[in-house]
């Protein structure tokens, strides 16, 4: 199968450098305390923050530190053909607890100890990356209901197709069963905080984790490769932290003018 | 101008504010021990405060300040401006949406009860010909009430309703501290009316 | 840059259910004329001076692609969509346009018009997907056209080249549709005919190439009135394909690749999984135009036919003389029910048992080009005009071919190559167009060889196995080391290059061989065991990933060894200069740069009784540079050892190695692996004029055998390592464990001359070969053919895509195997090498080896490169066995016994249970393995195919 032509296009027209459309609105749940609407493509998901509020379970409070929970499920009209996916099945359960540590690892947690923030996603339309837009809707969410954040914590795809690195991958390129990486970024700070790898040769995977958490770097594996479609997935992240600044950025003057200041 | 520092004053969470040898972090803001540095953790206006003289300290301190902090919380004396949703016999209930001059961000509900409409005749007072449901009302908090609304009262001149839409949906020019006109139908209505600018 | 998106609905698999997928329109897709001034002018492609930019429709490339191939052709841009749906429709047109597209040579573009924002244009009247394309288009994973918006598209597209590029250019566009070709008209762009186009260009030549449209084209209806009687109707129609489809859902029809018998043009296989057994198709009327290669649906015919059609099989179509006699080739792609052919006329009983049915209609064909020549006929008056000649392809298996020519008397002598168009139902004969000429027909019935004649023949079998015998190109060669080449200071000075010069390291090889990539030593240790070294050319040295020699070296695949060339996977200085040394310089280096496998053996009591111990103590794997004290050839090696008053230490060495080798071999062989036999012949060929002077079986003595088992225990070490390393990509080779099924008809055969074989087991089996002797000491060797051609072909794969189980090799029983001893002729080697490299830390893993599907096509490409070669090498030995036959080994092929003239009637009987054939009156009988006496003799039934017939006497 060709992903990408000759001519360097990929299936949907993009060059393989290039991300789909982005676009993201604030306050798409006025209840709620924050909340946002990320789509990349085709790729549409909603989030919502409650919090820090009271916990509700006494046991799970920590004196320390704020409770973050996450909760990610799919629309059951999500994928076009009313799959219906029983709640809490072990993808959901994998990827509401992916989203969770990635977002606690930005939450300024200690500043509201024995409070509970709560993070909902839910994906309206998958068309691939579905992770990456549910952390960047979750992060606007975050940053909207006010909770402190370290940074925005972005995150973006990249994969490995026909020997040439793709950067945000849609469903078809996902669904294609090449090495994909999924990172979550800390643009300002210049951290991954979150590095998913699919598809890799296993060798591939074992040289890298071990190189990630022995630190051992001179592992003979061709990581070349693998550093060229995670470092093309930070740049995807940085353009997306950049997008997303700007939305709160518009969204702050916003209500500024309308508080009349 | 005034526009632009605005906008370049505002910061997003991770934009790094200063040194924090030069800074102190305020509200809104962490230090990183280890890099030295100062950065934002909410969205918002980045400002500083100078120190207060005679601290130890004598960084100015760094707050960013997010739209959701600015105080525009209904306290007990503050004059509110709130759109009445619900008129009853004994009261009438009101959303509350700005407190002063400052819009606010979540939804206070108000009760203007029978006794607080206005100062005189209290018993006399019919809640109908006060108010109707759309009319915006100045009003001030009289306590935090109980949990589900604040008490609101108009009973003083400059309070009560200053706008209001009449039946044919024109805005009614007040005529008398309880009457309203119609500018189309030249129908009146009957309010409590705030009495402004005298 | 990303503009907007468009959806599109698809729906596939009985289901509808609606796809989304987004478009994006781009304004950065440059037009590819040089003379643009809007757009981006370095990558474009199209000739600066054009005065004529063609724009293709998709019926031109299908059917035309002969003719774009061209260098007539050029200045032509491609449409995307063009290029999609020509994917859509056929992968083997859409192969070479990609080929001519990426030529540097030629001028084409391509234009991704599907993204342009000017030229994108969206499926119109989606109800209109009514005819049959386009349905089955609907099922396809990836949104499609209907046809009518690909012509719409293509016309847009033309249009916008026409007003971007202004008046400076004639864009004209090419199409064959005549409705396209209205409306473009009408739209006002130009557009032709490729036929007028053609003969616009003033090239009569070209018009050759031409392919004649089939329904459309006047003249053809001309000439098909002018003989009436053939119009009558042929075959029957074939079912649509809506018909088809749920024909094969409800298990009416049945799906299969026809395979066409080798010896039998008129019957053939299809293996069908839905009925879990071959269905055999009888006659060409059964057959109903179906190719070999084709995936077909079959309808099973009733149970009481499967018996009456085979009695029709070789009677049947009296026109074609094809009577069909022995043939020295092999069976790899004959059915597993004729492997027992051999000897008995198994092809005349054994059909009762096996459903029989006829084709309805074809799902795949596998047309390509065909090698042969035209069928002789006298010139037709006004010659110079067009002629329909009858095309006879080489392979047996493809049915004439009707061509339609101008230049009839250049090619009657001549081998050409033709390409198969269509076959409508009304002609016995499917048209094609020539596509070109190889060369003057080699006369193999004549002795007195023409050399380009024989030459033209090899290049036939050549091109026939698909392999590419061009010389380096300029690119390829420019990645070689300078020459002379020898090894540096810098080698030397390499940590991780061992200086192993010290070692009394030698290499045996077969005598006159040029491409030595092995050589070995043995030294005995102080502690009593020996460290052999198996040392093998570091041919990764000199190939690395990615350039142009590497992927060159990897699209070969394989050297090919005909009987009187060699055509090499790499250049020459690399397979026989850089590790030799350079010879012909007076300095001679005998260094040599290896990687080393070395292999420590110790052996305790090796004194005086061969204690089976050879035990494998460490391994170690290193680069190292050698230099050779002596390049022996196995004769000499042999005699080296069998003299006993040398006592030198290389002589020594070579005992000490050969005592292991015994051992090894001998618990090889108890751990089950078999000795197979292929009837391997070798020519001694005249020096001057490549004529074979003699014929004999290649010997082999015990050196040969040495050298073999340390190759063995090296490769087989070293799959061990890179998939301990790589357990996901590694290449490795295996062998399947042939079924009962496979084996049953060779244990049948054996059983009828009272061997009794077990096959139980590979052990087993190799016991039961080793007792089975008969008085002819040719016989075991017969019978170790036989089993060889019961098995499939060993082949390489990638580790991932199989458990480790399925990793077993029968043939060696190991159960890890790979190649790694001979990198200068297999690529398989190659990567082997860059696998052992990275593991040992050396270098890094090149990237294909995390594309598993990549690897998996690489794999995939070596054994069919791998299966090309072999299948060249028989056929020129066959070629070979022609020119020069006088001997009599070790052919096989199906005997058909037929009645000979006045010697009388006499029906023949065969005797399933005792294979045996017996004439009905009883006077005469043979038996399986019976030894006959023949007469031999070339004889050419029909012109140009010569062959060998075999007769009793």
């Amino acid at each position: 199968m060709e992903y990408v032509s000759p001519e360097g296009l990929r299936l949907d027209g993009r060059r393989p450098m290039e991300m789909r459309q982005i676009r993201a609105e604030i306050g798409a749940v006025a209840k709620a305390d924050g909340s946002a609407v990320f789509e990349m493509g085709n790729t549409k998901v909603i989030a919502a923050v409650y919090g820090p509020r009271e916990v509700q379970h006494r046991s799970q409070q920590m004196s320390d530190q704020a409770l973050v929970r996450c909760e990610y499920s799919m629309a059951n009209f999500s994928t076009g053909d009313r799959m219906r996916k029983p709640k809490g099945d072990r993808r959901s359960t994998e990827i509401s607890l992916v989203i969770r540590q990635t977002m606690e690892a930005c939450i300024l947690t200690h500043l509201m100890p024995r409070s509970q923030i709560d993070i909902f996603v839910q994906v309206l339309q998958a068309d691939g990356g579905t992770r990456s837009a549910c952390i960047n809707a979750a992060t606007l969410a975050l940053a909207d209901a006010g909770i402190p954040l370290r940074d925005l914590v972005t995150s973006c795809s990249a994969g490995y197709l026909n020997s040439t690195p793709l950067l945000d991958l849609n469903y078809v390129e996902d669904s294609a069963g090449g090495p994909d990486v999924t990172v979550g970024f800390l643009p300002k700070l210049d951290k991954v905080t979150l590095l998913q790898v699919q598809n890799l040769l296993n060798c591939v995977i074992l040289g890298r984790f071990s190189a990630l958490v022995v630190g051992k770097m001179d592992s003979k594996l061709p990581i070349d490769t693998f550093e060229n479609v995670m470092q093309l997935a930070i740049e995807g992240c940085k353009a997306i932290a950049n997008y997303i600044r700007e939305i709160l950025l518009e969204n702050t003057k916003q209500l500024e003018y309308r508080r009349g200041l | 101008m005034e526009e632009e520092g605005k906008v370049r004053d505002m910061v997003t969470p991770g934009e790094v504010l200063g040194k924090a040898s030069d800074v102190r972090p305020g509200k809104g803001t962490y230090a990183v021990p280890y890099n030295d540095l100062v950065y934002a953790s909410l969205t918002g206006i980045h400002h500083s405060v100078p120190p207060v003289p005679d601290s130890t300290d004598q960084r100015p301190t760094v707050e960013v300040t997010d739209h959701k902090a600015h105080g525009a919380v209904p306290e007990t004396g503050s004059v509110i401006i709130a759109r009445v949703t619900k008129v009853m016999a004994k009261m009438a209930s009101a959303d509350i949406m700005c407190v002063g001059s400052k819009a606010v961000q979540e939804k206070f509900t108000g009760i203007i009860r029978q006794q607080d409409v206005r100062a005189t005749e209290i018993d006399k007072v019919d809640m109908h010909s006060s108010f109707r449901p759309g009319d915006i009302v100045r009003a001030i908090v009289l306590s935090l009430g109980d949990a589900r609304a604040y008490y609101l009262s108009t009973a003083k001149n400059e309070l009560g309703v200053v706008s209001a839409e009449s039946m044919a949906g024109a805005t009614m020019v007040p005529i008398s501290w309880t009457e309203m006109q119609c500018p189309l139908t030249a129908q009146i209505e009957r309010r409590k009316v705030a009495k402004i600018g005298g | 840059m990303l503009h907007s998106k468009t959806f599109v609905k698809k729906t596939r698999g009985g289901k509808v259910n609606k796809q989304v997928r987004e478009h994006y329109l781009r304004d950065d897709i440059y037009c590819g004329a040089p003379i643009c001034k809007v757009c981006d002018s370095s990558t474009a492609r199209l000739s600066p001076s054009a005065s004529t930019i063609l724009i293709v429709d998709t019926n031109v490339v299908l059917n035309q692609i002969d003719l774009l191939e061209n260098p007539a052709i050029d200045d032509v841009v491609m449409l995307s969509i063009v290029l999609e749906e020509v994917k859509n429709k056929n992968m083997g047109v859409y192969n070479r346009v990609r080929a001519l597209c990426s030529n540097s040579l030629r001028r084409f573009f391509v234009f991704a018009n599907e993204h342009h924002k000017d030229t994108f244009v969206k499926e119109m009247n989606k109800e209109s997907k009514n005819d049959r394309n386009d349905r089955e288009k609907a099922f396809s994973n990836f949104p499609v056209l209907t046809s009518k918006s690909i012509e719409l598209a293509i016309r847009v597209a033309a249009q916008w080249y026409q007003t971007h590029l202004g008046g400076a250019t004639h864009v004209l566009l090419i199409t064959n549709d005549r409705e396209n070709k209205r409306k473009a008209i009408e739209e006002g762009i130009s557009a032709e005919t490729i036929e007028s186009y053609v003969k616009s260009l003033d090239r009569p030549e070209l018009l050759d190439l031409l392919v004649q449209p089939t329904s459309e084209d006047v003249n053809m209806v001309e000439v098909e009135d002018l003989r009436p009687s053939k119009r009558k109707i042929m075959y029957t129609e074939h079912k649509p394909m809506s018909e088809i489809t749920s024909g094969l859902h409800r298990g009416i029809y049945h799906q299969g690749k026809l395979r066409v018998n080798r010896y039998n043009p008129f019957e053939a296989y299809v293996g069908s999984e839905s009925i879990g057994d071959e269905i055999i198709i009888y006659g060409r009327t059964n057959m109903n135009r179906a190719f070999d290669g084709d995936i077909v649906a079959v309808e099973l015919l009733p149970q009481d036919q499967w018996h009456e059609e085979k009695s029709l099989s070789i009677a049947e179509e009296e026109d074609e003389d094809e009577d069909v006699h022995l043939v020295p080739s092999s069976t790899d792609d004959a059915p597993r029910t004729t492997s027992l052919v051999q000897g008995s006329a198994g092809d005349l009983n054994f059909a009762s048992s096996h459903p029989s049915g006829r084709v309805i209609g074809i799902i795949k064909r596998n047309w390509h080009s065909y090698c042969g020549s035209l069928e002789p006929m006298p010139m037709p008056a006004g010659s110079g005009g067009t002629a329909h000649a009858l095309f006879v392809s080489k392979d047996r298996r493809i049915p004439k071919i009707r061509i339609h020519t101008r230049q009839l008397e250049n090619l009657l002598d001549k081998r050409i190559i033709v390409a198969v168009d269509s076959w409508d139902r009304l002609s016995r004969h499917p048209s094609g167009h020539y596509v070109r000429t190889i060369g003057e027909i080699g006369d193999t019935c004549n002795l007195k060889q023409e050399i380009g004649g024989r030459d033209t023949e090899s290049e036939v079998v050549l091109i026939e196995n698909d392999i590419n015998s061009r010389p380096f190109s300029s690119q390829v060669l420019a990645c070689l080391p300078p020459l002379p080449w020898s090894v540096s200071s810098g080698d030397l000075a390499n940590p991780i290059r061992q200086d192993l010069r010290n070692l009394r390291v030698f290499s045996v090889d077969p005598p006159g061989c040029k491409d030595i990539d092995d050589a070995l030593h043995c030294t005995s240790l102080p502690n009593g065991n020996f460290e052999v070294g198996v040392h093998i050319a570091d041919v990764t040295n000199f190939v690395h990933p990615g350039t142009p020699i590497d992927d060159e070296a990897a699209e070969r695949g394989t050297s090919v060894y005909l009987v009187e060339r060699r055509i090499d996977m790499l250049p020459k200085p690399l397979t026989e200069g850089c590790y030799q040394g350079e010879q012909r310089s007076l300095a001679i280096h005998w260094v040599h740069i290896f990687t080393d496998g070395i292999v420590n053996f110790a052996d305790v009591r090796i004194e005086q009784e061969m204690t089976p111990d050879a035990e494998i103590i460490s391994k170690r794997y290193t680069k190292s540079v050698i230099k050779s004290c002596a390049a022996l050839s196995y004769i000499e090696a042999q005699a080296r050892m069998d003299d006993s008053r040398l006592m030198d230490p290389l002589t020594t060495d070579l005992r000490n190695m050969n005592a292991l080798a015994k051992i090894m071999r001998l618990r090889r062989i108890e751990r089950g692996a078999l000795t197979l036999a292929s009837a391997e012949v070798k020519f001694q060929i005249d020096t001057e004029t490549h004529d074979p002077l003699d014929i004999g079986m290649y010997q082999i003595r015990e050196a040969n055998q040495m050298v073999e088992e340390f190759m063995l225990a090296a490769n087989v070490s070293v799959a061990g390592k890179i998939l301990e390393d790589f357990p996901l990509c590694s290449l490795l080779r295996r062998h399947p464990t042939p079924t009962r099924e496979m084996l049953e008809p060779f244990l049948r055969t054996a059983a009828a001359v009272g061997l009794n074989l077990d096959a139980s087991s590979s052990k087993a089996l190799a016991d039961s070969l080793d007792r089975a002797v008969g008085d002819d000491p040719y016989f075991n060797k017969l019978i170790r053919i036989l089993a060889t051609r019961c098995m499939t072909q060993a082949v390489y794969f990638c580790s991932g895509d199989l458990s480790p189980p399925e990793y077993h090799h029968y043939g060696l029983a190991a159960p890890l195997y790979t190649h790694f001893t001979s990198p200068i002729r297999r690529y398989a080697d190659i990567i082997v090498h860059r696998l052992l490299a990275a593991s040992l830390g050396i270098c890094k893993l090149p990237p294909i080896f995390q594309d598993r599907p990549q690897l998996t096509s690489v794999a995939d490409n070596l054994n069919y490169r791998h299966r090309n070669a072999q299948m060249a090498g028989r056929a020129s030995v066959e070629l070979h066995t022609l020119i020069y036959f006088r001997k009599r080994y070790g052919i096989e092929g199906p005997v058909y016994l037929t009645t000979r003239s006045e010697k009388g009637g006499g029906e023949w009987f065969v005797d399933e249970q005792q294979q045996k054939i017996r004439k009905m009156d009883g006077s005469l009988s043979y038996t399986v393995l019976q030894t006959v006496k023949i007469h031999m003799e070339v004889v050419e039934p029909q012109p140009n195919r010569p062959k060998l017939q075999l007769m009793l006497i």
